[in-house]
């Protein structure tokens, strides 16, 4: 996106932040396959309860926030004037859902 | 502003000729200002706004026919005058409609057509999609209404529980009918809450800051991130319902072990955000009209702004109150009797705010405001029963009674309907160009205050003896009797208080006409926001040039100013520095065929998944050829001559050769 | 359906994302917006739907009798599921490599998506042709992959009405399966208009609105991979 052609429209300007080159994102890419094997190789390595839980969660959310981070561009936007208002509105979103639902299973389990 | 100053700037990108004005060579675009045409294919939000009060009041007319039916049926000890299974259609529909149909709609409505014009836009961010999410609600009510002649209505109470909403229990395609009927409202409620955020969010006018929009503003933009984060929650609970309905899915099939409490959380987390996204928008309403006539700002501004977010956040971790006797343990039952206890405190704030706002006023009582301060009574008698139910032990005493029944209708009528009721008295002159009659409208006001409390007042005396809701009948030795009786009778004058309201519209409307027509001007109120700066009714251009906006209540500002000795006086006449009107080179979004041609899609597959599948296929191809017909239609036409409007249409030729 | 038909909608709305380009009070796209505002919406419609299938998983194995196509319930026969396991006669359902390749197909096709925006930023159609293209080829693999594994365990024993997990198991998967294949229509729409000469610099942000549809829908497989497929 590095200032290559004169958009007809004001919006692309201020898209002009510093993108990742094609390279960054074959990286990006790389990072988030090695994690995916990792994943699937912790699955198969016989742990169980949280030791197999744990690093697996965790794996999961750092590959959600590289993808949103940068192929979805927030990291990038964060930059930009008023660009916060977009995390903020996928944001909100993981937080209601992620309190709502976090509530409904343990009122199953906490149920006595 | 999105759609100010740009027509000539606006290029097409290569390939589109100017004018391709029918993409799929299906039809021409839609010219028509006027008529039928310009009704089902407009996208001005105005407009919008008042098909979706206009087809809210219809459906409130079924809903309100039900409700009476109801109280005949109980009017009397074991009456028969509806059956059993004909009393649970009609109870579970005049819930469904008065919720989804009636108090929604409204809220909708007046957001729609204040949104824009209070936060100086020229329309929303989306017309096109506005325009769908208006045909969206009304096809998925109409399809919903359908049901009375296709096998009968839904039978198990507005929230349906599970598995009483299994095919085993109601075997008749009412509750289908509920479910795709609510879908297709829930996408119209979904497109339109992401339209309306963007547009509040993205398209205020310069100057108008966050902290500086009206309070109505501030509640809608609550109200649609409400609907945003809970339709898709009943929408969840709703296709799983489908699946189990229509595909024996096992959802809610208890034999193969699915615990039906899952519907009830899925439903509740929906359904309180639901009761707040309904009040809200009343709230904000009353908030414009008592400033106005009480001749005050409101206290405490950004205590309203805040105890409306607040009530938005805490509106999602409320939800299992509705479910106290529902067996989900005495720890989730006492995190949530506290966090209910909680959101008293909010509306509390309101309610004093209001309260403080009118202390030491100049009041003037007309109709609009004598509806508010029936909000402000009623909504705090439905709130203090309310924190009755937060206590959970005696919450267990009052579930499934008439308490309840009590409780949610003060809120909902004496609170959502009055407030609307004042808006409807307020903004009328902004939305049809003539005021309705007050000498009418006090009638109105009155009748519904005696009629409502007397319909709804003893059914907390009637809770308190036990009396169960939902139940068709009682007998006579129960000592229900007395009260029922009256609560028939109230419920009668209040059906004579909604019928006054329509004979007011058109009995205002008739002698406006015989008077000539005598324009209010544009601000009969002496008002205080930026929508009475404009002529009455709002031109269809809304504002001719951007407003500039220095403080909150920007047009009262306009108008008065201290003087030396720091006293407030008058230093302008709203009709004086009002915008005039003139659309000259203003450019506006087209109208087009597809939003309705989209949104008509929906009923059809709907009822191909109730009837046959076959007929998802004319539906499906349909939604199809809408959705490529949309997407490859410019919004704007441009051989849609420039400058359009009610006021200046002279002068369309000569605007769009003019650079603006 | 109806999210793919908003998407698609906001997608390929191109005249109103014009309107979004000159000064707005955020100084951002009105389209770009409302897309993160859908997504954030998404959340809640797919958080229902895990939440459903975590509560069925609860009480039923997802392994299957060998040989035996039953859905074993948990909750009644805690012990004899347990006997089972140690006399070796479960296998477990999920074929974790056959779905870690699919995985890695949705995850390539983001990239591919992302290469896609980047091209047409840059004005090189011919690349943001192949890098459609190659998205919109890998999303069919992934769906394809789906459908395959759908059989194989209607084969052994998972049928959509045959239990509550099978329920859940397929409407989860089934509503991603679905937003893929929304995305798929859509990219290849603007493959199509691509190829027509109607997708040019100007409406990148059209593209890019695709991208985040489908970087969504990508992060959301990274969750239901997890949580269903390597989670027991």
């Amino acid at each position: 996106m590095s200032n290559t052609a004169t958009p007809s429209t004001e919006h692309e300007s201020h898209d002009d932040h510093a993108h990742p080159t094609e390279t960054q994102y074959w990286l990006v890419f790389l990072l988030l396959a090695v994690i995916t094997a990792f994943e699937v190789l912790w699955s198969y390595l016989g742990f169980s309860g949280p030791a197999l839980v744990v690093p697996l969660i965790v794996m999961m959310l750092v590959k959600f926030v590289i993808v949103a981070g940068v192929f979805m561009h927030l990291w990038f936007d964060m930059k930009m004037l008023n660009g916060k208002i977009f995390t903020m509105a996928f944001a909100a979103g993981i937080v209601v859902a992620l309190a709502v639902y976090t509530t409904v299973v343990a009122t199953f389990e906490f149920n006595v | 502003m999105a759609i100010f100053n740009e027509p000539l700037r606006y290029s097409l990108p290569e390939g589109d000729k100017p004018g391709v004005a029918n993409p799929l060579g299906v039809f021409s675009r839609p010219r028509s200002e006027t008529g039928l045409k310009d009704w089902l294919t407009t996208v001005d939000h105005k407009k919008i706004g008042i098909m979706y009060g206009s087809a809210a009041v219809f459906f409130m007319l079924i809903g309100g026919v039900a409700a009476l039916l109801i109280r005949i049926q109980l009017a009397t000890p074991n009456s028969n005058f509806l059956s059993a299974d004909a009393y649970n259609q009609v109870y579970t529909m005049h819930g469904t409609i008065m919720i989804f149909l009636v108090v929604m709609p409204i809220g909708a409505a007046f957001a729609n057509f204040l949104l824009p014009l209070q936060i100086g836009a020229r329309d929303v961010a989306f017309p096109r999609i506005n325009a769908f999410s208006f045909w969206c609600f009304f096809l998925g009510g109409l399809m919903l209404n359908s049901s009375w002649f296709l096998g009968g209505g839904a039978d198990g109470g507005w929230f349906n529980y599970a598995p009483n909403n299994g095919v085993a229990y109601s075997p008749s395609h009412g509750i289908d009918f509920w479910n795709v009927g609510l879908l297709i409202t829930g996408i119209a409620s979904l497109s339109g809450a992401i339209n309306l955020i963007t547009t509040v969010l993205n398209m205020r006018a310069p100057g108008m800051d966050l902290m500086k929009m009206p309070i109505f503003v501030w509640m809608s933009l609550v109200t649609q991130f409400l609907l945003l984060f809970a339709i898709p929650v009943i929408t969840v609970a709703q296709v799983l319902l489908l699946m189990d309905r229509v595909f024996d899915a096992n959802f809610f099939n208890v034999e193969q072990g699915a615990d039906p409490l899952l519907w009830q959380h899925l439903f509740w987390i929906f359904g309180h955000p639901e009761v707040y996204l309904m009040i809200l928008p009343a709230f904000g309403i009353v908030s414009e009209v008592i400033p106005t006539f009480a001749r005050k700002p409101i206290f405490g501004y950004p205590f309203m702004v805040f105890s409306g977010i607040a009530i938005g956040f805490m509106g999602f971790g409320v939800w299992a109150h509705h479910m106290f006797v529902s067996g989900i343990g005495p720890l989730s039952v006492t995190a949530f009797a506290l966090s209910t206890m909680f959101i008293a405190v909010p509306t509390g704030v309101k309610i004093l705010n209001w309260v403080a706002t009118l202390w030491g006023g100049k009041l003037t009582l007309n109709t609009a405001m004598l509806f508010s301060i029936g909000l402000i009574t009623q909504f705090t008698v439905g709130g203090l029963s309310g924190v009755t139910h937060a206590m959970a032990p005696s919450d267990t005493q009052q579930t499934d009674t008439y308490y309840i029944v009590a409780h949610f209708h003060y809120v909902l009528f004496g609170g959502a309907l009055f407030g609307f009721m004042a808006g409807f008295y307020f903004w009328w002159p902004k939305v049809f160009g003539h005021m309705l009659n007050e000498k009418w409208g006090k009638w109105n006001f009155w009748t519904m205050v005696v009629g409502f409390n007397l319909t709804f007042g003893p059914m907390h005396i009637l809770g308190l003896q036990g009396m169960p809701r939902r139940m068709q009948t009682y007998d006579d030795a129960m000592g229900f009797n007395l009260w029922n009786f009256w609560a028939t009778v109230g419920s009668f004058i209040l059906a004579s208080g909604v019928l006054l309201f329509i004979t007011n519209v058109f009995l205002s409307l008739y002698r406006w006409n015989k008077a000539g027509k005598p324009n209010p001007g544009p601000d009969p109120w002496d008002a205080r926001t930026i929508e009475w700066s404009i002529q009455s009714p709002a031109p269809e251009h809304n504002f001719d040039y951007d407003p500039q906006i220095v403080s909150v209540d920007d047009f009262w500002h306009q108008k008065y100013a201290e003087d030396e000795n720091g006293k407030l006086r008058k230093v302008a006449h709203g009709a004086d520095i009002a915008q005039p009107g003139n659309g000259e080179g203003v450019h506006l979004p087209a109208p087009s065929y597809w939003p309705l041609l989209l949104a008509a899609s929906l009923p059809l597959i709907g009822y191909g998944l109730i009837f046959s599948l076959w007929l998802t296929i004319p539906g499906g191809f349909l939604m199809v050829v809408s959705l490529y017909g949309w997407a490859l239609e410019p919004a704007d036409d441009l051989d849609l001559p420039h400058g359009h409007d009610d006021h200046k249409s002279d002068h369309a030729e000569i605007a769009s050769t003019v650079n603006v | 359906m109806s999210d793919a038909a908003v998407v698609a909608e906001q997608a390929t709305d191109h005249v109103e994302d014009e309107h979004a380009g000159h000064a707005t009070s955020l100084n951002l796209s009105n389209m770009k917006l409302a897309m993160w505002l859908f997504l954030g919406s998404e959340c809640l419609l797919f958080g229902a739907l895990i939440s459903t299938y975590l509560l069925s998983k609860a009480r039923f194995l997802t392994e299957i009798l060998a040989g035996n196509p039953v859905v074993v319930d948990s909750i009644s026969n805690p012990t004899l599921v347990e006997e089972m396991r140690a006399a070796g006669s479960v296998e477990p359902l999920f074929d974790i490599p056959f779905t870690s390749l699919s995985s890695f197909i949705l995850l390539m096709s983001s990239l591919a998506m992302v290469l896609a925006h980047k091209a047409i930023s840059e004005a090189d159609y011919k690349n943001l042709r192949i890098w459609l293209g190659t998205t919109a080829l890998l999303g069919s693999f992934f769906i394809a992959g789906q459908i395959a594994e759908f059989t194989a365990f209607k084969e052994e024993g998972l049928s959509f009405t045959g239990s509550l997990l099978g329920s859940a198991f397929f409407t989860l998967t089934g509503f991603h399966g679905i937003h893929v294949s929304g995305g798929i229509v859509m990219l290849m729409t603007l493959l199509v208009l691509s190829f027509k000469g109607k997708l040019n610099q100007d409406r990148a942000e059209t593209v890019e609105l695709v991208g985040l549809y489908w970087h969504f829908v990508d992060v959301v497989w990274v969750l239901i991979f997890t949580i269903v497929y390597l989670i027991p």
